[in-house]
C-alpha cells in the first residue's frame, strides 16, 4: 500500500488547484505588467508602469497608512491575546481545554457579523452611545463608527481568538520547570518572564502578528463596514480597481506587492523564531 | 502571597479578554429578541424578527443560494481532499512544492485569490454565476478538508492496511472496508469545516458571483443590508448565521478531537 | 552540638484536606551529601519543592543556618535546584545558562565571565560553552545543570533524582561524579531519589520517606543493617520475609520451628511478627548455626563472582533467596531439585511487628 503510486489518489485535487489557483494567481503576476486598456480592457504590452504607479504619492500615502492600522492592529492583538494565553496556560489543567475553546469559539462565527456587532455597538444610535446618555451624560460623544480606532477595534477583535491559539500553543508546552529554574536562580517573576518566558514563546507571538498584520492590511470589509469608506487600506485600492476603476493590472500589481509583504513577513518570522528558540545548530 | 496576587492579575485578564470577546455578540443577539427593535430600549421578548426574516424574499433566495453553494462545493472538497491527504501521506518522498501547492489556499488573502479567479473566469469568457462560485469554493474547502484527514492520518497505524492486504483483500477492497471506515470521523469533521467555510465566506463569492440577483449569497446579502445600518431583521439573521456556524464547527471538533487545522 | 545547617520544625503540608507532608522534623549538618529516599507519592518531591520556595509548608518552620527562611520566595534563597528535567534554557548558550544565575545576583561582568570560565573547566565544558543545549548528550546537559546551580555558590544544594534520566553505565560515573564535587565544593547537596541504591553509594545519611512520614534516617549502614520497619527494611536492598509469631520465650515460625533471634521491644507474647533475613547472611550447611532449614532448590541464577539460588522450605511460601560467593558453591552440588541445608546466625535476624 505504501508503496503504490499516490498520484491517482492526489490527481484530481491537483488538477483542480492548478486550474483555479496557481493559473489564476499567475495570470495575476502577468497582468501586473501589462498596460491598461483605453477602456478599461488590458493592452498586452510589458510595463512596469503599474509597479511604479504603487510608489506613486497618492498610493504610497495609502500604502503607509494601511500598514500604520495593520501594525497598530497587530501590535495589540498580539498583547492582548498572549496575555488571555498566557492566563488560560496558568489555569489548572483541567479547564484550559474548556477556556480555549471559548476563547476560539468566536472566531468560528462569520466574519461579517462579528464586525456587524461592533456596528451595533458604536453606531450613533448604539448601545455605547444609550449607555452615556443613561448614565446623564448630555453633551455630544464623539464620533465612535466610520473612525480608524473602530476599524481597529474592529481587526483586533476578528483576529485576536486567532493570536490567542498561536500563543497558547508555545506557553502550553512549555516545561514549567524552565521558569522554577529562572526563580530558582534568583530572578524575579518580570526577569522570568521577560528572559525566558518571551523569547521561548516568541515564535507564537510572530505567527499572530504576521497574521493578523497581513490580513488587516489587505482587508477591505472592515475598512468599508466600521471605517465607512473613510479611508482606504490597500484591500479597498485593489476592490476599487477591479470593480469600479477597471484598472486590472494596477489591481494586480497591488495584490502582487500584497503577496510580497506576506511572504518576506512569513521569511522573517521563520527565521526570527529559529533564533529565538534556538532550533537552529550552529554545528553538531 | 505573590502566588494568589498573581492568579488574581490571570483572572482579571481573562474575565477582561472574555467580556471583549463575548458582549458585542451576546447584545447582537440579544436584541434580535427585543420586541421593540431598538438598541436603546428593551421592550419584551419577541421572535417577531425572525418572523419578518422569513418572509423577506431577498434574504430566503439568497439562503437558498448559500446552501446550494455550500452542498456541493463540499461534496467535490471532501472527495479530492480526503483523496489528496491519503494521497500525500503514503507518498515517501514529501516534496516542497507539494506542501507549499497544498498549504496555499488556506495562507493566500482572500482578496488575491478572489481577484485572481474574477480575472481568469473574465478571460476566458466564463459566465459567472453560482457556478463560479462552487468551482472557487473547492479550492479553499479542499485544503482544509486535506489537512484535517491528514492531521488523523498521522497517527493512522498503517499496519492494518498490511493486515488486510494478508488476509487477501484487494487495494480497492482495503479502501473502502478498512482506511475510509476507520478516518471516517475525520473525513465528516473536514466535511462540516468545509460547509461552514463556505457558508461563511464572503469575498471570493462577492467578485466571483457574476452581476444580478440570482447569484447572490447570504453573505453578500449581509454585506448589503448592514451597509445601509441596523435593523432588527439583521440581527436575526446575524444570530441565525452564527448559531449555524457555532454548532456545524463545535460537531466538527467533537468529532475530531484537536485535529482542526491550527490547533 | 554545632548547630544544623538545615532544620525542619513540625512541617506539614496540606492539599486542600490531602496531606502531603506530616509533622516532619529533620537536621542536616554543614557539608553533608544527604540523600531523601522513598516511593512516588512518599512525599520527597513536596518536601524538596518546599526547601526550594516553590511550595510554601501549611505549618512549621524551615530554619536555614537558623534563620526562618519558610516564607521567603525560591529568588531570594541561597538555595539552588538542579531540577529533574535539568530545565536548561533551550535559547541560551550553555555559557549564557551557567551566567544566568550571576546576572540575577548582579555581580560585575568580569567576576561573571571568570566564574562561568571556571566552572565550564570544572564541569569539563569549556569546548562547548557556544553549544545549545538541544545540541547536547544527556550526560553533558546533566553536568550543565549541575554547574549552573553550583556557580552560585549555595549554601545547600538540592538534587531531584539527578541521575533518573541517564542510562546505567552512565549513572554509575556520575555518583562518583558528584561526590567527587559534593567534597571538593564543601557545599551541602540534599539528593531526593527513588533508587535505593543510588542512596546508598551516594549519602552520608538517608532518610526514608513513606506516606509523608520520615520512616527513619541514619547512615546507609544503619539503613541496611538495621532497618526501624518492615518497610524500610523491604525497601532497601533484598529481603527474606518469614512470617511468626511472638511466644513467651521466643519467637516461631508460622510453620511451627522456632526461630532464634534477637527480640525487639514492643513485641508481646502472641503478636504476629515477620522474621527478616538478608540474602547474604545465609550460608550452607546444617550445623554450627543458630537457625537451620532444609529446602530444595528450584532455581539458580548466576550473577559474575555471585550465586543466587532460590530454595523452597517449609518456613516460608514464598522460596527464600540466598546469595552464596564462588567459593561458597565450590564443593558443593546445587543444580534444581537437589536437597540444600542453610543456616544463619541469631545476630543477623531481624524482626518486625507484622
Amino acid at each position: 500500500m505504501k508503496d503504490r503510486r499516490p498520484l491517482y489518489l492526489m490527481a484530481p485535487a491537483l488538477a483542480w488547484l492548478t486550474a483555479f489557483m496557481v493559473i489564476p494567481c499567475l495570470l495575476i503576476l502577468a497582468l501586473a505588467f501589462f498596460r491598461r486598456g483605453l477602456y478599461g480592457g488590458i493592452e498586452y504590452t510589458f510595463t512596469l508602469e503599474n509597479l511604479a504607479l504603487v510608489f506613486d504619492p497618492l498610493y504610497a500615502g495609502i500604502f503607509l497608512k494601511s500598514a500604520a492600522i495593520a501594525g497598530l492592529s497587530a501590535l495589540i492583538a498580539v498583547i492582548v491575546g498572549y496575555a488571555a494565553a498566557f492566563a488560560i496556560a496558568a489555569a489548572p489543567a483541567r479547564r484550559q481545554p474548556i477556556l480555549l475553546f471559548f476563547a476560539v469559539l468566536p472566531f468560528w462565527s462569520n466574519y461579517l457579523v462579528r464586525t456587524y456587532a461592533w456596528i451595533v455597538l458604536l453606531n450613533r444610535e448604539g448601545l455605547i452611545t444609550g449607555l452615556a446618555q443613561w448614565l446623564g451624560f448630555d453633551g455630544e460623544l464623539p464620533k465612535l463608527l466610520y473612525t480608524e480606532s473602530a476599524v481597529v477595534v474592529g481587526l483586533v477583535y476578528n483576529y485576536l481568538p486567532f493570536v490567542i491559539l498561536a500563543c497558547y500553543a508555545p506557553l502550553s508546552r512549555l516545561n514549567p520547570e524552565i521558569a522554577e529554574a529562572s526563580q530558582d536562580l534568583g530572578a524575579s517573576a518580570w526577569t522570568t518572564f521577560r528572559r525566558v518566558t518571551v523569547p521561548l514563546t516568541f515564535p507564537g507571538i510572530a505567527t499572530g502578528f504576521v497574521f493578523v498584520f497581513v490580513l488587516s492590511i489587505g482587508n477591505f470589509v472592515t475598512p468599508a463596514l466600521l471605517g465607512g469608506g473613510q479611508f482606504q487600506m490597500i484591500g479597498n485600492l485593489v476592490y476599487a480597481q477591479f470593480l469600479t476603476a477597471n484598472d486590472w493590472p494596477f489591481g494586480a500589481a497591488l495584490s502582487m506587492i500584497l503577496i510580497a509583504i506576506m511572504m518576506g513577513l512569513l521569511t522573517l518570522q521563520t527565521f526570527a523564531s529559529e533564533r529565538a528558540s534556538g532550533a537552529k545548530r550552529e554545528d553538531s | 502571597m505573590a502566588r494568589t496576587a498573581n492568579s488574581r492579575l490571570m483572572l482579571v485578564i481573562l474575565a477582561a479578554v472574555f467580556a471583549f470577546l463575548y458582549v458585542p455578540i451576546s447584545v447582537l443577539v440579544a436584541l434580535s429578541f427585543n420586541d421593540g427593535g431598538l438598541p436603546t430600549a428593551w421592550t419584551g421578548f419577541s421572535v417577531k424578527w425572525y418572523g419578518e426574516l422569513f418572509r423577506n424574499a431577498d434574504v430566503m433566495s439568497a439562503a437558498f443560494n448559500t446552501l446550494v453553494v455550500a452542498v456541493v462545493s463540499t461534496i467535490f472538497a471532501t472527495l479530492f481532499g480526503t483523496l489528496l491527504a491519503i494521497g500525500v501521506e503514503i507518498r515517501r518522498r514529501k516534496g516542497r512544492f507539494l506542501e507549499t501547492i497544498i498549504f496555499a489556499p488556506m495562507i493566500i488573502p482572500d482578496i488575491v485569490l478572489a481577484i485572481a479567479l474574477l480575472s481568469f473566469f473574465s478571460m476566458l469568457n466564463v459566465t459567472m454565476g453560482l457556478h463560479t462560485v462552487i468551482l472557487s469554493h473547492v479550492v479553499f474547502n479542499l485544503a482544509f478538508v486535506c489537512s484535517v484527514v491528514r492531521a488523523r492520518l498521522k497517527t493512522f497505524d498503517w499496519s492494518i492496511v498490511e493486515a488486510s492486504a494478508d488476509l487477501g483483500a484487494s487495494t480497492p477492497i482495503t479502501m473502502i472496508r478498512i482506511v475510509i471506515p476507520v478516518m471516517m470521523p475525520a473525513i465528516i469533521a473536514g466535511a462540516l469545516l468545509a460547509f461552514t467555510l463556505s457558508v461563511d465566506e464572503f469575498i471570493i463569492a462577492f467578485f466571483t458571483a457574476g452581476a444580478g440577483r440570482a447569484s447572490i449569497t447570504l453573505p453578500m446579502q449581509i454585506f448589503a443590508m448592514i451597509r445601509f445600518g441596523v435593523t432588527p431583521e439583521i440581527n436575526a439573521l446575524a444570530t441565525i448565521v452564527m448559531a449555524v456556524s457555532v454548532i456545524a464547527l463545535a460537531l466538527s471538533q467533537r468529532l475530531n478531537r484537536g485535529g482542526l487545522p491550527g490547533q | 552540638m554545632t548547630q544544623a545547617l538545615l532544620s525542619l520544625k513540625d512541617i506539614q503540608k496540606y492539599y486542600g484536606s490531602a496531606r502531603a507532608v506530616a509533622h516532619l522534623d529533620l537536621d542536616i549538618q554543614e557539608n553533608e551529601f544527604f540523600a531523601l529516599l522513598g516511593a512516588s507519592g512518599s512525599g520527597k518531591t513536596t518536601l524538596l519543592r518546599m526547601l526550594a520556595g516553590f511550595e510554601t509548608p501549611s505549618s512549621g518552620q524551615i530554619l536555614l543556618g537558623g534563620e526562618d527562611i519558610s516564607r521567603l520566595p525560591p529568588n531570594r534563597r541561597p538555595i539552588n535546584l538542579m531540577f529533574q528535567s535539568y530545565a536548561l534554557f533551550p535559547h541560551m548558550t550553555i555559557a549564557q545558562n551557567i551566567a544566568y544565575g550571576l546576572e540575577m545576583d548582579r555581580l560585575p561582568k568580569a567576576e561573571i565571565k571568570t566564574r562561568v570560565d571556571e566552572m565550564l573547566e570544572i564541569i569539563q565544558m569549556s569546548h562547548l560553552a557556544r553549544r545549545k543545549p538541544d545540541q547536547l548528550s544527556g550526560g553533558q546537559r546533566q553536568r550543565v545543570a549541575l554547574g549552573r546551580a553550583l556557580v552560585k555558590r549555595p549554601r545547600l544544594l538540592l538534587l531531584d533524582e539527578p541521575l533518573g534520566a541517564l542510562d546505567k553505565k552512565l549513572r554509575g560515573e556520575m555518583q562518583l561524579e558528584l561526590k567527587r564535587i559534593q567534597s571538593e565544593f564543601g557545599i551541602t547537596f540534599i539528593v531526593v531519589t527513588h533508587d535505593q541504591e543510588e542512596a546508598l553509594v551516594m549519602a552520608d545519611r538517608v532518610a526514608i520517606l513513606k506516606d509523608g512520614t520520615l520512616l527513619q534516617c541514619g547512615t546507609p549502614h544503619e539503613i541496611y543493617e538495621h532497618p526501624q520497619s518492615r518497610y524500610a527494611a523491604d525497601f532497601i536492598g533484598t529481603m527474606n520475609f518469614i512470617d511468626g509469631v511472638a511466644e513467651a520465650d521466643g519467637l516461631r515460625a508460622a510453620s511451627g520451628q522456632p526461630i532464634h533471634a534477637p527480640r525487639p521491644q514492643g513485641i508481646a507474647a502472641g503478636d504476629p511478627v515477620s522474621i527478616a533475613i538478608r540474602p547474604e547472611r545465609l550460608k550452607i550447611g546444617a550445623e554450627g548455626f543458630d537457625n537451620t532449614v532444609t529446602g530444595t532448590v528450584v532455581a539458580t541464577a548466576y550473577q559474575g563472582l555471585d550465586l543466587q539460588l532460590h530454595l523452597k522450605t517449609d518456613l516460608a511460601a514464598q522460596p527464600i533467596l540466598v546469595r552464596l560467593t564462588a567459593q561458597d558453591v565450590d564443593d558443593t552440588p546445587l543444580s534444581e531439585g537437589s536437597t540444600l541445608s542453610i543456616g544463619w546466625a541469631a545476630k543477623d535476624t531481624r524482626v518486625f511487628k507484622a
